[in-house]
């Protein structure tokens, strides 16, 4: 048993987790009904998706009741979760501007904002690689393997 | 026999085209360089490098992906040997006795028996695959909707049984999996099922932005705010040469790992992950001296470097014969092929020979190419982990992006990716198995297909899977393994897992 697994007070990571899997259970139960579940015999649309979520809400209940010697939340470190955060948030501003001002200058803002302001590398190295890659990779992908990448409104 | 004979020269005929050649080549390179990558393990190399796929010949495609799959599982050992870093999940269990070797300055035999039992199980799983694949082919021709659904029920309840971690959370990733393999119009009746009235999802959700968001940007996640690479080391080629008594204590682990590593290969589930730690667990309960493991013995390296390699290679065989991924590399695979119209399934050896023989004769070759490629080679493979991580993560982030956009040059592929890769994240901060939430996807319309055809056809009796003898049996088999798999959850007994030693999940 490691340090983290030592007896605390609190809810345990398994019960959370088994806990949030039932709750998703209750919702794709909820969504489901609008599909005809049909009979036994006959199945429609909604009968696998309803087996499914009741299969998932008894398993998650199950780890949540069996998961009473599994760590603490308080116990749980999550040291990584703020530059997480940060990297997913660049991704999803990426992903937006993606088709808005094209691939390569997306990229090339993207690599430059982790190289420039996350990992604080030199200004002509941040440059260099975020320029090389972005171009490369569309020259590689775009021109050599012909797949269509996005262009921003003024052509690239 | 001599008909596979036949063919098997016919196979090398078409993978010793200068083309297919150049392609293998390039696919065990990259594989190399992505399995020794933390963060790019063969699924997301394999999923990244799928769009590329799409203008080349079925052939070159399938062979191109595969080397990057067992290239990957060779070049995954080198970093665990060398720096104690998987480069992909199925080495785990190589850090352990290799690195070891590598503190007592044993690192080239370590790299040398890791090439050399990869490259023997590789051999042997390629001739168990052409042996077994047709053989299994012309059998599956009996299968109908009911035996199908019998199968695909056998594959979950082996993959819960067989899975690494906690039995339940498998079982609860597996039906995750299935779910979202609802998402999208059901065939059968057309119903657009959970879309959220987003027209994409009527499509259903790919396997390649499902498996690139789970284990490629998940991973990037897990380690973001990582410091520079530990300090590497370089062996020589005089240094890589193993002793004599080297070879004669790794012989039977690799003979044991490859057998081992086929047979659980060919079952779903992250094959090669389980197989590493069972078979690491057998040569520990085998040893005279089971404290010398974890103490840099060479059968801690041989051993589960060989099982891995061949349950790579196993994996090829339902995937080949049936059309049924065993996991989530061979679903993209199958998705490979079907991007060029080619139908996976009982029929594809008979209708394609080509494509099935000159597949396995590249491997072959590819077997040969990587062996040559990860001994004197090493040194220049080992520079590329000079590279900063900090230049690294955000490079294969784009390349993430790029890889998802160009399948369907949508950016809904790309959200998908982001969405898993929180998921993925989330999921295994709390210790569950990323493998079957892949599998399950790619299996989820396979299994609702099949059980409402079977029902179709018997006019909604469920008589039809105990009037069907291979259904039946497979059913019984399925059974028995729930059996097996619930026995501890209510006697308090030791399963499998607590015997070799693998009582924390299997993180993918």
């Amino acid at each position: 048993m490691t340090e983290s697994q030592q007896p605390q007070g609190g809810l345990r990571s398994d019960q959370v987790s088994g806990l949030i899997l039932f709750a998703l259970a209750l919702y794709v139960g909820w969504l489901n009904r609008e599909f005809p579940v049909g009979s036994l015999a006959e199945p429609g649309p909604g009968y696998v998706p309803m087996l499914l979520a009741i299969g998932l809400g008894l398993i998650g209940l199950l780890i949540a009741v069996f998961g009473s010697r599994s760590s603490a939340v308080s116990g749980m470190a999550w040291p990584e979760a703020t530059r997480a955060l940060v990297i997913m948030t660049a991704c999803v501003l990426a992903t937006f501007a993606l088709e808005r001002i094209g691939y390569r200058i997306t990229v090339v803002a993207l690599l430059v904002f982790f190289f420039g302001v996350i990992e604080r590398k030199s200004w002509w190295m941040t440059a260099t690689v975020a320029v090389t890659f972005s171009l490369a990779s569309h020259y590689v992908v775009g021109v050599l393997l012909k797949v269509p990448l996005p262009r921003g409104p003024w052509g690239f | 026999m001599v008909e596979t004979l036949n063919s098997l020269m016919h196979g090398f005929a078409v993978a010793f085209q200068p083309e297919v050649m150049m392609y293998a080549f390039f696919g065990c390179i990259i594989g190399t360089l992505v399995g020794m990558m933390p963060g790019l393990g063969p699924l997301a190399g394999i999923s990244l490098l799928l769009p590329a796929t799409f203008g080349l010949n079925p052939i070159i495609a399938i062979v191109l992906l595969a080397g990057v799959y067992y290239g990957a599982m060779y070049g995954g050992s080198t970093t665990s040997i060398l720096m104690r870093i998987p480069g992909e999940a199925a080495s785990v269990m190589t850090c352990v006795d290799g690195y070891a070797m590598t503190q007592q300055g044993r690192a080239g035999p370590a790299l040398a028996i890791a090439a050399i039992g990869s490259f023997v199980a590789g051999t042997l799983g390629v001739l168990g695959l052409m042996l077994l694949a047709p053989t299994l082919a012309s059998f599956a021709l009996r299968f109908g909707p009911p035996e199908y659904t019998a199968l695909l029920l056998v594959g979950l309840f082996v993959l819960a049984y067989m899975s690494g971690g906690s039995m339940l959370k498998t079982l609860a990733m597996a039906v995750f999996g299935l779910l979202l393999g609802m998402i999208g119009i059901d065939v059968m009746s057309g119903y657009t099922r959970f879309s959220f009235g987003i027209t994409e999802l009527g499509d259903g959700v790919g396997i390649v932005p499902v498996a690139v968001g789970l284990f490629g940007i998940s991973e990037i996640l897990m380690t973001a705010g990582q410091s520079d690479p530990p300090k590497v080391q370089r062996p020589t080629l005089r240094q890589l040469v193993p002793t004599a008594s080297d070879l004669r204590q790794s012989a039977g682990p690799i003979a044991r790992g490859s057998l081992l590593g086929f047979m659980i290969g060919i079952i779903p589930g992250s094959a090669h992950v389980i197989s590493s730690f069972v078979s690491y667990g057998l040569e520990r309960r085998l040893s005279k001296h089971p404290e010398r493991f974890g103490n840099g013995a060479i059968e801690g390296v041989a051993g589960p470097e060989s099982a891995n390699n061949a349950a790579a290679t196993g994996a090829f065989v339902p995937m080949l014969a049936l059309g049924i991924p065993t996991g989530p590399v061979t679903a993209v695979m199958l998705a490979a092929i079907m991007v060029h119209g080619i139908l996976p399934g009982p029929m594809l050896i008979e209708q394609q020979p080509e494509l099935f023989w000159g597949f396995v004769a590249s491997m072959y070759v590819g077997n040969v190419v990587l062996l040559i490629l990860n001994l004197p080679m090493v040194g220049v493979f080992v520079s590329l982990l000079r590279i900063p991580y900090a230049y690294l993560y955000p490079c294969i982030l784009a390349f993430c992006i790029l890889g998802c956009y160009s399948v369907s040059n949508s950016t809904m592929d790309v959200w998908i990716m982001l969405v898993m890769g929180v998921v993925g994240y989330a999921l295994r901060k709390f210790g569950f198995d990323l493998a079957p939430v892949a599998l399950g996807l790619v299996l989820g319309p396979m299994l609702e297909l099949s059980l409402r055809q079977a029902l179709a056809m018997s006019g909604g009796d469920y008589g039809i899977f105990l009037d069907r003898p291979i259904a039946l049996t497979m059913l019984g088999f399925a059974m028995l393994l729930l059996l097996f798999a619930v026995k501890p959850l209510i006697f308090k007994g030791k399963d499998w897992r607590s015997k070799v030693g693998l009582d924390e999940p299997a993180d993918s």
